[in-house]
């Protein structure tokens, strides 16, 4: 990859690491919500993912400076980093049996109400909470984060073909799970 | 060269939006719904899954959220780093101006025996200040 044809990230990315303050900010304001969403959507905890995104921005800060251009596309490496860091506390979770699950209101349908838009997101959300994790990440990545689908086979570290696979069973799956919302 | 399992697969996986398809299937993806009916149904079916995958917002990172990645960039004086470092210095100034602003009031308006403990009494005011200190040696006698 080129410095020029590939990575919209670059420059900003060696400005920041260079200390410029107003690269720092751009950064963030062009990142700082695509990381949290991802750790939102992957944790389906606001309190952890925001957590997340700041280990991940320490993370970013301490590459920045020498950053290599020619390497992978920042953004491909930011969701690495951020789906490593995921990982970390999810790990931590199952070690800690006594978590609670994320406090999330109940979402089925009441008797006299049709789904509000809002109803049908918690709906959505709790059915990808319920996915398998890879399923999980790889609709998250494609879908939500809009990766391409060599990049987010990348992310995952698995072929295009697998990654193809666990959108289709993700998608299949949640299909299954939200078919009231068809009416 | 697309076939109808092909593309349901397809459809299955990146959903109802050809666009959202990899690049290199899209334009055949594109002739083929063109020329079978049946791929609209498919698409059409996953448009649904997209659509209810859309109602799910994530939320806006928080102002708090924002500052505090932006203070941890180690190298990075930000404007608010700065804008804080100078009311905090700021501050600092100002309560030392207010000590040195008492203590000149202080010695302008305090009796002149107050005014000589503080500054240290002239030689020749000794006795008055052992009076001071020690009651029983006050010449005009307590």
């Amino acid at each position: 990859m080129t410095a020029g044809e590939g990575d919209p990230d670059e420059e900003l990315v060696l400005r920041a690491g260079q200390g410029d303050p107003a690269a720092v900010q751009a950064l963030v304001a062009r990142k700082l919500r695509r990381v949290l969403a991802l750790a939102e959507r992957v944790l389906g905890d606001a309190g952890d993912a925001e957590d997340v995104a700041q280990e991940t921005f320490i993370k970013v800060w301490r590459h920045a400076a020498a950053w290599r251009p020619g390497a992978a596309r920042f953004d491909t490496w930011l969701h690495r980093v951020t789906l490593n860091l995921c990982y970390d506390r999810l790990r931590r979770r199952r070690e800690r049996p006594t978590a609670e699950t994320p406090d999330l209101p109940d979402p089925g349908p009441g008797p006299d109400r049709g789904l509000e838009a809002e109803d049908v997101g918690r709906r959505v959300r709790l059915a990808m909470l319920d996915l398998p994790l890879r399923q999980r990440e790889a609709i998250v990545l494609c879908h939500y984060q809009e990766l391409g689908n060599i990049e987010a086979a990348q992310v995952m570290g698995v072929s295009v073909e697998a990654l193809e696979s666990l959108l289709s069973r993700g998608r299949r799956a949640l299909r299954g799970a939200l078919t009231d919302l068809k009416e | 060269m697309m076939t109808e399992d092909r593309f349901a697969a397809l459809a299955e996986a990146y959903g109802g939006d050809i666009a959202r398809w990899p690049a290199e299937v899209r334009a055949d993806a594109e002739a083929f719904t063109a020329m079978h009916a049946e791929a609209a149904a498919v698409l059409e079916r996953e448009r649904g899954l997209d659509a209810a995958l859309d109602a799910d917002v994530a939320g806006a990172p928080g102002a708090l959220l924002r500052q505090r990645v932006i203070d941890s960039a180690p190298a990075a004086l930000s404007a608010g780093r700065i804008w804080r470092w100078l009311t905090g210095a700021g501050l600092g100034l100002g309560l030392a101006a207010a000590c040195a602003c008492g203590v000149a009031a202080g010695m302008t308006l305090a009796p002149p025996s107050v005014t000589r403990m503080i500054s240290g009494p002239p030689a020749e005011s000794s006795d008055e200040l052992t009076a001071l200190i020690d009651p029983a040696t006050d010449p005009e006698g307590a």
